[in-house]
């Protein structure tokens, strides 16, 4: 797996890319809370380069959406391959967290400007 | 699909998941297994695999896991046999996937995948192992 990172404004993205799986979830964890802990409070993860996701991938998203909650944060996933997608719904995610199609759906339901083109 | 079967050994290692789902591919690529069950086996394998080399052993290492993947009749069958702490997996209650975000929990995520993608899983204990056979109808 390899992780991105960007800034744009007040939201951090985060580009995920390949497999997110129990061999990898640690670091993409200890990433994304990380960011939290810094105080990193609107966060787009970009899923567009995403093959796979296991559960232990999933608890990742998970921990994260539940940490930033309380805090008046937002976490936003956008562009899931139809394959991922299949399995946030399977485990219920798109009922507690914010999927959107696009990087930019993903701005501006957070409040920021759309990519420049 | 052609029928056919494969049998795979691996460390109890995380590490070793993503082999042997490229092993599996390659096996149902072989066998012309559609990528939508190829696909949902694989997950299937990784969940259980991971579990056993999670929870299995006090110490994992030293330690083997066993995959069989059998294209037969209509369906693709898996059966993962490993000599860790007796685990019925099938015990572990569902998630509540109607529950708000701050009372979701951890646990149970990943039997829950595995139950909603297979057609049919059985567990049984036997000769001092789990075996955990899961079944995935070719529709």
């Amino acid at each position: 797996m390899q992780i991105k990172e960007s800034k744009q404004g007040e939201v951090l993205i985060l580009t995920i890319s390949e497999h997110l799986d129990s061999a990898t979830a640690t670091v993409f964890e200890s990433r994304l809370l990380g960011l939290v802990d810094r105080g990193e409070r609107k966060i787009v993860i970009d899923c567009g380069s995403l093959e796979y996701v296991n559960s232990a991938g999933l608890k990742v998203f998970l921990l994260a959406a539940k940490r930033l909650e309380p805090l008046g944060g937002k976490l936003v996933l956008c562009a899931l391959a139809p394959s991922v997608l299949m399995i946030f719904e399977m485990i219920g995610f798109t009922r507690i967290m914010k999927i959107v199609p696009s990087l930019d759906d993903a701005l501006k339901a957070l409040g920021g400007e759309a990519a420049p083109a | 699909m052609h029928e056919g079967s494969i049998t795979v050994r691996l460390p109890a290692d995380l590490r070793e998941i993503e082999r042997l789902n490229r092993i599996v591919r390659q096996f149902g690529d072989l066998h012309e297994v559609p990528s939508r069950v190829l696909y949902a086996v694989n997950l299937a394998l990784d969940e259980v695999v991971t579990n056993v080399v999670r929870h299995g052993f006090d110490d994992a290492t030293g330690q083997e896991i066993e995959a069989q993947v059998i294209a037969r009749s209509g369906e693709v069958t898996t059966e993962i046999a490993d000599a860790g702490r007796d685990f019925n997996p099938l015990k572990v209650p569902p998630p509540n996937l109607e529950a708000p975000l701050a009372e979701r929990t951890l646990g149970g995520l990943g039997i829950h995948l595995i139950r909603s993608l297979m057609d049919g899983i059985d567990y049984r204990r036997e000769n001092g192992k789990n075996v955990l056979t899961m079944r995935k109808r070719i529709r």
